[in-house]
């Protein structure tokens, strides 16, 4: 492998410093992050305390080659998609630091503790469809 | 520099190693001078005036990559290409890798250093004030001088001490003569 990219070295770079140092009930599997380094699984507890309580997730995290200055392809994959109002049932979550509000600043670290805080003030489990409804 | 863990794992070395070698006898020092994109030791560093560092080229790709929202990737104060400041250390950015393609960071802005007095150029404070005036082939500067006899400090303005006072009240006679005629002539 000759010199990686820049946004590879970055990725190596958020990599070491999830495992060192991760936000509460977050992991990754860092060989098989090595294996892709544009698609991490990242999993993730339901915080104590919350709704989620006792539940497991797991988020897909996708890089572009222009990453960090585009943001990641952020969902929930796997069988246990949290009930949320802000998580589509196909794992797509509308958070506004995935989309517009995007800064090259931010990190896996950080991103994984806003959807840990989007879940936790989540007073009333309830999916976007009932939302819509009302 | 930590360039060379990073291309050893793309072998088979496990990231714990990685991040113990490198991010714990790395100096401690180094991660405040991070460029907060690339996440590497800033180069060709620029600081914004919110006081968050990058490197010239990440935060000229990111200005690149948003136009119209030119906002600071830490704090989204508003940012621009003209308001930040480079930072010019003493070592050399000579062994990273050129990137070129991006116009040279802005410049630093030199203000002239502040000097003591004020004005150098009028002289108010040796005792020969002159003032030089000129209409079409008069020149008053002579009818001034001529005034200045009371105060003509030695030590400078030899020539116009030379010149003696009987040619000075000559002139200052003729000085006068024209100002009567220019104004009781008519």
């Amino acid at each position: 492998m000759a010199s990686p990219s820049p946004s590879e070295r970055r990725l190596q770079k958020e990599l070491s410093s999830l495992m060192k140092d991760p936000p509460p009930g977050v992991s990754v599997d860092a060989n098989a992050v090595y294996q892709h380094l544009n698609l991490w699984n990242v999993h993730m507890k339901g915080a104590d305390g919350t709704l989620y309580q006792g539940e497991d997730f797991q988020l897909q995290f996708r890089f572009s080659s222009k990453y960090p200055f585009d943001s990641p392809e952020v969902t929930f994959v796997g069988d246990n998609i949290p009930i949320h109002p802000h998580v589509y049932s196909n794992g797509h979550i509308c958070l506004s630091i995935l989309t517009d509000d995007w800064s090259p600043a931010l990190s896996v670290q950080s991103v994984c503790l806003s959807i840990i805080s989007m879940l936790s003030s989540c007073k009333e489990k309830a999916s976007t469809l009932s939302i819509e409804k009302h | 520099m930590n360039r060379k863990p990073t291309t050893a794992s793309s072998s088979n070395s496990l990231p714990t190693d990685n991040s113990k070698n490198n991010g714990d006898e790395k100096d401690k020092g180094d991660q405040m001078f991070e460029c907060n994109i690339c996440l590497d030791t800033a180069k060709d560093a620029v600081i914004s005036m919110c006081g968050h560092l990058f490197c010239w080229p990440c935060l000229h790709q990111w200005l690149e990559t948003r136009p119209n929202k030119k906002l600071c990737p830490v704090c989204k104060s508003g940012i621009s290409k003209e308001k930040v400041i480079p930072l010019y250390g003493r070592g050399s950015t000579n062994q990273e890798d050129p990137r070129n393609k991006v116009p040279p960071r802005p410049s630093g802005q030199r203000a002239e250093a502040e000097t003591g007095s004020g004005f150098g150029g009028f002289g108010f404070g040796d005792g020969s004030f002159q003032v030089s005036i000129g209409i079409g082939a008069f020149p008053f500067n002579l009818l001034v001088s001529a005034f200045n006899f009371t105060s003509h400090n030695p030590s400078d303005n030899q020539v116009e001490n030379d010149r003696g006072p009987v040619i000075s009240k000559i002139f200052l006679f003729l000085a006068f003569a024209l100002v009567f005629w220019m104004i009781f002539g008519l």
